[in-house]
Parts: C-alpha cells; structure tokens; sequence
C-alpha cells in the first residue's frame, strides 16, 4: 500500500492518490506516515524531472496534488512534527517589474520541496528585500524578473545587502526569462537560471552544504 | 563596411527564402519603448500621442544609421493591446508610474464554467460579451472606438514608413489557442485544466481556433503586409511535456501556419522560452515560407542545425547584453551569430524579442555595425 501511493503521486495519478489516502485514514495510518509517503513520490518526480521524463507543468501539477494532500493531513497531525524546514527564502519581483508567474512557480516548487518562502510580490522597492532578510535571517535572497528595469533594482539589492553587512553567509539567486550568465555577474549574484526546478535544486544544494 | 549589391528588400526577401545575400539583414525587433526613451518621451506619452511615439522611432532609426526594416511600424493603442493578448495590463501613466513599461497581470479571469460557454457560444462572441468586459476597467464601447483608432493609426504608421523607403517587417500577428487561453487563464490554471478535464480544454480550442483563424487572416489582409507574427511563448516544452504539445498545441498551429500560407503569408515564428525540443516538429512546414525568431533561451546553435537549408533563423542578441553589457561584447556575440548562423545565409540578426527599454544606445548601434560590417571570420 506504502509503494502504491508514493507510485501513484510520481505517476501523476491524482484520483487514485485521493483514493489511497482515503483508505489509509481509514485504516488507522498515522498520517505522518501517509506524508512521508507522498514526499518519497514527489522525490521521484523531482528525478524524473532532472532526466528529461517530466515538465514543469508535470511539477505544478504535482505540487497542487501535494498540496492537497497535506492540507489534509496536517491537520491530523497529533504533534506539530511536520516537515523538515529545508531553509529560508526572501522572494520576489524587483522594483519596475510586476511580473509573477515565473517567482510564483519557483515559490510553490520551493514550498514543496521544504523551504519557508517569504514572498515579497511584485515591484519590491530594495529596501524591502534588505529589512526582510534581517527579520528572518534568511539563508537564500531570490529575485525573479522577465523585464530589463529590474536589473538595476537587482544591482540596488546587493548593494544594499553588502552595505548591511549580510552578504556574507547570504546566497542570491536570480532568475526569468530575461536573465542571463552576463546579468548574473553583472549583478553580483550567486546563481542564474530561466529554469525554476532549476533554481530549487541549486538551493537545495546549497543548505546541504551549509 | 561591406559593399551592399542589395536593397534592403531584396536582402530580407533573399534571407528568407535561402538565398545568396550581399551580407546579413539586421532588424532588431525595436517597437516604441526604446525609442521613446531614448529621445525623452515618456512611455505614458507614448501611449497618448502615437505619432510622437512612431516619430521617436524613425530619429532613433535614422540615428542608429538604419537598418533594413523596422520590426513594427509603431505603438500599440492600449484598446488593441488588450484586445489581442486577453491580458489585463497595467499601462505607464494609468496603473504605474510614466516611465514603467506596459506590463500584463497573470491571472485568472477565464474561469472553468467558460470552457462549456466557448464551445456552445463560439469563441468570437463569449470573448466580446463575456470575457473582454472582465479584463478592461472601461466601459466596452471605448474599447472598440479605440480599436478603429489603433487600426487607423497602423496603417498611417505603415505608410509612414513606406515613404521613408522603410520596409515594416510584419503587420499582422495572431496567437495559437495554447498561448491566447494561457493568457487568459494563466498557465498554471491552464496546465491543471489540462491535466484533470483534457476533453474540455481541446474542445474549447477547437472552437476557438476557427475564430482565431478568421481574426487574423482579416487584420493581416487589412495592414497589405506579407509578414505575420504567430506569437508563441505558452505552449513550449520548457512547460510542457511533449506528448501535451503534440495535442494541444502544434495541431493548431498546423491549422493557423496552413491558413496563412494558402494566401500567400510569411510566418514569423515568434518563439519566447525554451522550444529547443519543439523545433523540429516545425520542420514539415514548407521551405522558405517560415522564420524561426528566437528570443535567447531556445538554444539558436541547434535551432540552426535543425532548419538549415530549411527556414530562416532570426535572433538572438539577449536583452541582458543589450542592457548591461558593453559593445565590445555586442560585437563580440553578434559575430558569433553571424558566423556560426548566418553562414551560408538564412539568418537575420536581431535582438532576442523586444528590444529593451533601456537598451544602451551604443550597443544596438554596434550590433547593427557589426552586420553592415562582418562578413565572417572563416
């Protein structure tokens, strides 16, 4: 039954999910258990994506099913066990910029892979990315843009953040359409990247590391 | 400077169709952000007063020392804007400060009930009654006087130029149903939709499809330019698997490319994110009747492997390069580009979609230099 969920989530099988987790709940299962069941599935996926077999739609579609299911189970949960906090992220879109689709999809892939997303929204003046990095003690400064203007809003920041004295363990990453190798040097960022799952295996590897 | 055998025409025409060319056409897709910007009118201006935005982009034409076309004659009424991507949009001057670019607000204003809607009213009249009212925040009837306007204005914008002895690269322009619905649905409501009621979401695009089809064959005849612009960003496999692409995406664009060439149309592929592995998909569509425009993230190196002999390939000099990098840089890449994609012809030099607003002046003087000037290394 432990296999048949994990395989049925990385198969993207979301009636028959429902329907297991169902079962289980009924069958008495610790619903911390049915979790850890759904995290190895959505693991599987993570590797499916990394060797070409899923897409990112695949990704959102299994991050809402997740998302699902522990929306339900969390609150069944006898302690407050949850999930291991796999770091902290400030996000957001920079000052002249409103787009969010690509840092909405890196935040929601972020969430479910365990990280605590603080996500700022769109036209994010410096300032504020700056004062939300101190409150939270983040780990990893992330900007999204799929406009020009933001890159000297991006170039602010980490000016900003070096002149508050947090760059030092702090790691930036910036990514969207309009970012390239060239803009990440130019901005003095750690990482670049027009890939989301991308972006959230980078960060990954970055908290191992730490 | 390489000695020019051609007119500007007959080199765009020759590139197109893989023909011998003099040196490689340069058209850096520059609408009004850049211009205008650069010659101190505000955006928010250039959304008022549509000549001064057209006028800001022959100056800076001129004072970029030419090029051999201009990619689009002038600045998109916002009436025609919204009416053409679905998008509530934020304009400089209304919803963000004058010199902010127009920027369009990922929602959801498609909501699951209209599928069923689509496919019984048609597409044509739910995106009129219903859908349009949704996304504009004034009333209906200024939408469609400024649309007359926008049209009016296009066609004054294209003889503009014409008698400048300018050619206007593309006048009509459509979107596939993948890309229209992503817009209006946003693409992660869209990719659910299609991953849980599938039957639904494809038959709303075949209702749709017929009426998109119809739209722009019409716009395009109205502008008398052979160039047209399938605008494709949504449908791509960097969101999606290929299987999905295979059904809800490349049929259609089958249909809309087939449309356009049995009246004789040039296609411009218009592809932003990744299509690398879309491409070759593409590649049944006849010789010499489609440009493959790339805006930098699909890989151009294999994109020319690909269509070599096939379609001609236009891109892709990156916003970032032309906002933060140096000429030196510019030149550096654009002679890459000319060397390895445009070897043999078959390649206009471009930038990688819209020219950015703050594209630094020198820089896309130098790319277009570097096409007036570089013939190849090898």
């Amino acid at each position: 039954m432990s296999e048949k969920l994990t395989e049925a989530l990385a198969n993207l099988e979301e009636a028959k999910v429902y329907e297991i987790v169902k079962k289980k709940l009924d069958g008495g299962e610790a619903p911390f258990t049915i979790l850890e069941e759904a995290n190895k599935g959505m693991q599987l996926i993570g590797n499916r994506f990394e060797t070409g077999e899923y897409f990112l739609t695949d990704l959102i579609f299994s991050s809402a099913i997740f998302k699902n299911i522990s929306t339900q189970l969390e609150p069944l949960l006898k302690e407050k066990v949850g999930r291991e906090v796999k770091g902290k992220i400030v996000l957001g879109t920079p000052k002249g910029d409103i787009h969010d689709l690509g840092k909405n999809i890196f935040a929601t892939l972020a969430r479910t892979a365990g990280f605590e997303v603080y996500d700022l929204g769109v036209d994010v003046p410096p300032e504020k990315f700056v004062d939300k990095v101190k409150e939270t003690h983040a780990n990893i400064l992330g900007m999204s843009a799929l406009i020009s203007p933001a890159f000297p809003s991006m170039q602010e920041v980490v000016e900003k953040v070096k002149q508050a004295g947090l760059r030092g363990s702090l790691k930036i990453i910036i990514g969207g359409g309009v970012t390239t190798p060239l803009a990440r040097e130019k901005v003095g960022a750690d990482f670049q990247t027009i890939y989301a799952h991308k972006g959230v295996m980078v960060c990954k590897e970055w908290m191992e590391v730490k | 400077m390489i000695k020019e055998t051609m007119t500007s025409q007959q080199r765009v025409e020759a590139a197109i169709k893989l023909e011998p060319l003099d040196r490689i056409p340069v058209i850096p897709f520059i609408d009004a952000k850049f211009p205008c910007r650069y010659q101190g009118i505000s955006q928010a201006e250039s959304f008022r007063n549509f000549d001064s935005a057209r006028e800001a982009m022959q100056k800076t034409f001129d004072e970029l020392g030419g090029y051999d076309a201009t990619f689009r004659p002038g600045q998109f009424a916002i009436e025609s804007w919204i009416a053409a991507t679905g998008m509530k949009t934020k304009f400089p001057g209304i919803h963000l400060p004058d010199e902010y670019i127009l920027q369009p607000v990922e929602y959801e204003a498609l909501v699951p009930e209209d599928y069923d809607t689509i496919i019984k009213k048609g597409f044509n009249k739910f995106y009129k009654e219903d859908y349009l009212p949704r996304v504009i925040d004034f009333p209906m009837s200024q939408l469609e006087r400024g649309i007359e306007r926008a049209h009016e204005q296009y066609i004054k914008d294209i003889k503009s130029w014409s008698e400048k002895g300018v050619l206007t690269f593309t006048g009509g322009f459509i979107n596939s149903p993948m890309m229209l619905f992503g817009n209006m649905r946003s693409i992660t409501a869209l990719a659910l939709d299609v991953y849980r009621t599938p039957d639904k979401v494809k038959a709303a695009f075949d209702a749709a499809v017929v009426d998109i089809i119809e739209n722009g064959l019409h716009f395009a005849r109205f502008t008398g330019l052979k160039g047209v612009e399938i605008v494709l960003e949504r449908g791509s496999a960097f969101y999606w698997p290929l299987r999905i692409f295979e059904k809800f995406e490349f049929p259609y664009i089958k249909q809309i490319v087939e449309a356009f060439l049995k009246e004789d149309f040039i296609i411009i592929l218009h592809f932003d994110t990744d299509w690398t592995l879309n491409l070759p998909y593409f590649k049944e569509f006849p010789k010499g009747k489609c440009v493959v425009q790339l805006d930098g993230t699909t890989n151009i190196f294999k994109a020319k492997e690909i269509f070599r002999n096939h379609f001609c390939i236009m891109g892709d000099v990156p916003a970032a390069l032309s906002s933060l990098g140096t000429p030196d840089e510019m030149e550096e890449y654009c002679e890459k580009l000319i060397d390895d994609i445009g070897k043999g012809g078959g390649f206009i030099l471009s930038t990688a979609c819209v020219c950015p607003v703050d594209a630094k002046f020198e820089n896309i003087k130098r790319m277009i230099q570097t096409a007036k000037n570089y013939l190849h290394s090898k």
